[in-house]
């Protein structure tokens, strides 16, 4: 009796199951490739990074492709990547600056290689530096998005044109300093690595020689570093212990004549301040050469453990493209990595996204090795006991070049 | 229960799950490294006859008929070959093949398809492999890929050059070798089988003596798992003997085979075959050294040295297993043999259902205490860095390098013309540091609490939860914001502190050059995150002495001082001791503080021991020593925490 009873019920579940299943099977059938794109925009950049999203999935709405989006902090970006991707979970693609990409590739199975995709005319359309900060080791593993450099941001009402040589600029810089004040004709982070970089690469300086040996201690980097003690001390044009909240809240106070900074800068002004953009200026003792600042590129990359991978090369290309550029550069306020959107006058003729266009052909790709991480720590040391006058830039160089020689001998010796 | 068992049979039984455990894993560890003896051999060959295709592929100057004419050759000469491809790494073209899968619209050659990515990226790995190997002058990443192939025996793929620079890839799948005979199961069956009678018959002599039993039984166990590792030294020298062969064998194979496929291809071998570079590692590396007078006398006797030598490292490791498993197996005969298996099993199933309700706590436990935990510690033991993090534990096992690294350093300072010169970044410096932190810290703390506890005190002061609430607000904002504000009141120029100095005619101070100065900064900073504890538990106390106490020592007319000696700080005592233990551990691990407002600078001299951990982790990438680094914190506070549980059980007797 309850056994016969048992299999009644039994079975009619059975067939409703597969009756739901049969209606459902169309819709499996029709299931679209999903991509989730990881990004960590705010703001502005988020929505015109999702109205490009949105342009394409409604181009795209025949083909079953369909592109969403998530947005994760900034801060466990990397290391959700790190965490995920090798273990078959998180994104088809992910946006994210190239200074990871070394450690990713060396991890292994987060990022896949794209060489095979991409062919001489997408590689073409953006600028070469980029190109370069999205290549590890001779292989391409994303496409350039965009690009962030430090240019000159003055105060146009102490400030009249913009100085073109160090000459110009620490003559002009030292009407305009008085330290019983507070007042100071130029301010930057010099005492960071990443806002010296500008200067160091003038000279024909750098991090790594171009097998990838540290060249921390080669005569250029320390002749930048004295040029920089000089204005420091002799021209006396910039503040003791500087940082990005101080040198913020002088240019706000109308205390601070030029500060050298990014993009991100911008956002920290006070609506007060009317301020310009121009290029760095060239450095007389550099024989002439322009100062040129580290380049950080957004790559969009995609994820190796993606079951779609073409699918996300096709909306790679498509984001990095013309069409989504303009939207970036002129609603997200990006500077986009591919040439021919500066021919848009809506963007070539921005006061601001035109100088960063300009500044970008002076700019050299951060690199994005394993081997940089090692660099920081070492070189944020010399950097202090250099501006600190603990020791001389020479013996602090050459202390941090052979620190990282050793921590990158230990590294790779296990 | 227990009283029925004699000793005799308690140790009988002991002789047989000791010597099952010893020869038993023995056997089981034997048997893998027959397996990966076997596996290796297969590697090796396989990597001559990639080598020496490789050369052919080369000759035929790497592309036309001539090259898939000479590959056809090979690879119906050589039986071990399943398949051959050849790969070019410019215009993504597949040059050559004799995988049936490559026939008719598939045949070489053609562009690879979209679904042969994977064969492209092989190649671009292998000539990144190449290349970063040159640059920095070291064999780090693999030139030559090999993984099982899915039909059994191997898949290879190596780098092939044109006019001196890497043009592609050559890649085989391999048939597989038999693998060597597995132990043999008689050997193990029969050890255990004879201990066991021996014992049996031993003992009757013995009587119920349980040391004599113990001594007896224990030399026996021991002499069965010692004889099994000389079975397993013997076998394993034996295959070793026979790689080697195996390996020699091959190579004249393959040059044989090689230079009839160049003749019957028509390239005159103008440049001869260098058979002896064939033999080599995964790094490309030659085995057989110069490779110049392999084949000679030398060579041979080279060869034959290169196998005395793996057979001695071979019988190191057996040696130190065996006695790994001699005194594993004699633990757990003392273990069943002297009854504290009997006992602790009886103890469990008369408490079966405190076990069974404490078990999804245990379970708990285990998963997110336990394991991270003891994986933290065989962490320790390797090599572990970005580079190989995604290789198995066993492959990049150091051993006790790293403690040594950590611990076996005591330059903490060199004399140079300049004077004394301090490595920051040693262990012993960081650890001075750390409990000079510690100390001063927590004396601080306790200082300015119990003070102001005494004030609060007072009675019948005015305004007194106020106070009480403002004087909590330290403690109660997050930690990093308050490390970020006094790390800006110490700014040169605009912080508070160098204000206040000028505003009394002295100079400011660059707070962060000096290790002193630095040292007051974090100093003040944790001191002010600190005491607001210290208060709470000192008010708490102060309020709990009974105040007749105060009024008896008043008649006894005690003086204010005196009170406080004999009255309130011993009444204090039960509270604080806790507050200071739990204080220590906090102040020893106060990650945010030193990380934030000096970062280690200068030059790292204000690093504590877990912000120098979380350094060599996450900016030097070095895994394995940072989890060692860990693991010396750990013990240190672990050797601090028992020594603290004594001195609180000796306060709790008082």
């Amino acid at each position: 009796m309850m056994r016969a009873r048992w299999f009644r019920t039994a079975s009619g579940v059975a067939s409703a199951l597969s009756a739901a299943l049969f209606l459902a099977l169309p819709a499996i059938v029709l299931a679209q490739t999903e991509l989730v794109v990881w990004h960590a925009y705010r703001g502005d950049e988020k929505a015109a990074f999702e109205k490009v999203v949105a342009e394409y999935n409604a181009a795209n709405a025949a083909s079953g492709v369909k592109v969403a989006t998530l947005a994760v902090p900034y801060d466990a970006f990397a290391d959700k990547i790190t965490a995920a991707v090798p273990r078959g979970k998180g994104p088809d693609i992910f946006i994210y600056a190239q200074d990871r990409l070394g450690g990713w590739v060396e991890a292994g199975n987060t990022i896949e290689p794209i060489d095979f995709y991409v062919d001489d005319v997408t590689k073409g359309r953006f600028l070469p530096t980029t190109m370069q900060a999205m290549t590890y080791k001779g292989q391409i593993f994303g496409l350039p998005l965009n690009y962030k450099v430090i240019t000159m941001v003055y105060n146009k009402k102490l400030v009249a044109s913009a100085p073109k040589t160090s000459g110009e600029l620490v003559k002009l810089a030292k009407t305009l300093t008085d330290p019983a004040v507070g007042k100071f004709g130029l301010a930057y982070w010099y005492s960071n690595f990443y806002y010296h970089a500008p200067l160091m690469n003038a000279f024909g300086g750098g991090v790594f020689d171009v097998s990838g040996k540290p060249m921390l201690n080669a005569p250029a980097n320390v002749q930048s570093l004295d040029l920089i003690l000089k204005w420091a001390n002799q021209d006396a044009i910039l503040p003791a212990e500087p940082s990005t909240a101080l040198v913020t809240s002088l240019f706000n106070d109308g205390k601070a004549a030029i500060v050298l900074s990014g993009p991100w800068f911008l956002g920290e002004i006070a609506k007060t301040i009317d301020y310009g953009l121009a290029p760095l200026p060239t450095i007389d003792e550099a024989g002439g050469k322009p100062m040129r600042p580290w380049m950080t590129v957004e790559g969009v990359y995609i994820a190796a453990a993606s079951k779609s991978k073409e699918a996300a090369y096709e909306f790679v290309k498509y984001v990095t493209d013309l069409a989504a550029a303009k939207i970036l550069a002129v609603e997200g306020r990006q500077t986009p990595a591919i040439k021919a959107v500066y021919d848009d006058p809506k963007v070539g003729q921005d006061p601001i996204l035109k100088v960063f266009r300009e500044q970008v052909e002076n700019a050299v790709p951060m690199p994005n090795s394993v081997e940089m991480t090692m660099v920081w720590s070492p070189v944020s040391t010399a950097m202090n006991t250099i501006v600190q006058k603990s020791a001389t830039p020479q013996a602090a160089m050459e202390a941090a070049q052979k620190e990282v020689v050793d921590a990158i001998g230990r590294l790779r010796k296990q | 229960m227990t009283k029925s068992w004699t000793h005799r049979r308690r140790f009988a039984l002991g002789v047989v799950l000791a010597t099952l455990l010893g020869v038993g894993i023995g056997a089981a560890l034997l048997s893998r490294s027959l397996k990966q003896q076997g596996l290796s051999r297969e590697g090796r060959t396989a990597v001559i006859t990639l080598g020496a295709l490789t050369e052919v592929v080369q000759q035929t100057g790497g592309q036309g008929d001539t090259l898939r004419a000479a590959i056809a050759e090979f690879a119906a000469a050589q039986e071990r070959i399943r398949s051959i491809r050849v790969i070019s790494l410019s215009g993504a073209r597949l040059d050559a093949s004799t995988a049936p899968e490559d026939a008719g619209e598939k045949a070489a050659p053609r562009r690879l398809a979209p679904d042969e990515k994977p064969l492209f990226d092989q190649g671009q790995r292998i000539r990144a492999a190449v290349q970063t190997n040159l640059d920095e002058g070291a064999a780090r990443k693999e030139e030559i890929e090999i993984r099982p192939a899915v039909g059994g025996g191997l898949e290879l793929a190596g780098p092939y050059e044109l006019n001196g620079s890497m043009a592609g890839i050559v890649r085989i799948e391999t048939v597989a070798l038999p693998l060597p005979p597995r132990p043999n199961p008689l050997v193990a069956t029969l050890l255990i089988v004879g201990t066991t009678i021996l014992f049996i018959l031993l003992s009757l002599g013995l009587g119920e003596r349980p040391r004599r039993l113990a001594i007896v039984s224990g030399a026996i166990v021991l002499l069965a798992v010692a004889a099994y590792g000389r079975y397993a030294a013997l076998r394993t020298s034996g295959e070793i003997r026979a790689s080697e062969a195996a390996a020699s064998a091959r190579v004249s194979e393959d040059e044989a085979i090689a230079s009839a496929v160049l003749e019957a291809t028509g390239i005159a071998a103008d440049l001869p075959l260098s058979a002896d570079r064939w033999d080599t590692d995964i790094f490309r590396r030659s085995r057989t050294g110069s490779g110049d007078e392999a084949g000679s006398g030398a060579g041979r006797a080279a060869a034959e040295e290169r196998v005395t030598r793996s057979q001695a490292n071979a019988a190191g490791v057996i040696t130190r297993t065996t006695i790994a498993l001699g005194l594993l197996s004699v633990g757990l005969l003392l273990f069943v043999g002297l009854g504290v298996m009997g006992r602790g099993a009886a103890g469990f199933v008369r408490h079966r259902h405190a076990y069974a309700y404490a078990l999804p706590a245990l379970i708990g436990m285990l998963v997110l205490v336990f394991f991270p935990f003891f994986y933290g510690i065989a962490l320790s033991f390797t090599g572990s860095t970005i580079y190989n993090s995604d290789k198995p534990i066993t492959e990049i096992w150091t051993g006790l390098k790293n403690f040594t690294e950590i611990l076996g350093n005591f330059q903490i300072a060199k004399q140079t013309a300049g004077g004394l010169v301090f490595d920051y970044q040693n262990f012993y410096w960081t650890l001075l540091f750390t409990v000079v932190w510690t100390i001063s810290n927590v004396t601080i703390g306790v200082t300015i609490g119990l003070l102001l506890a005494l004030i609060l005190n007072t009675k019948g002061l005015a305004l007194r939860p106020i106070y009480r609430v403002l004087l909590i607000f330290p403690w109660a904002m997050p930690n990093y914001i308050t490390a970020l504000i006094w790390k800006g009141m110490f700014h040169q120029q605009f912080g508070v502190a160098n204000q206040l100095i000028q505003v009394f005619g002295g100079q400011p101070i660059a707070w962060f050059e000096k290790t002193g100065t630095a040292f007051v900064t974090v100093l003040a900073t944790n001191g002010w995150l600190s005491f607001p504890f210290m208060m709470v538990i000192s008010l708490g106390a102060l309020q709990s002495i009974p105040s007749d106490l105060y009024e008896a020592a008043r008649v006894d007319g005690a003086t204010r001082w005196q009170q406080f000696r004999s009255v309130t700080l011993p009444s204090l005592k039960p509270a604080l001791i806790p507050a200071i233990i739990l204080s220590v551990i906090w102040t020893f691990n106060q990650f945010n503080v030193i990380y934030l407002v000096t970062g280690g600078e200068p030059a790292h001299s204000t690093e504590l021991l877990i912000t120098q951990a979380y350094k060599f982790a996450f900016e030097q990438y070095r895994y394995g020593y940072a989890a060692a680094y860990s693991t010396v914190i750990f013990l240190i506070l672990l050797v601090y925490g028992i020594w603290q549980n004594k001195v609180t059980r000796a306060t709790e007797g008082i």
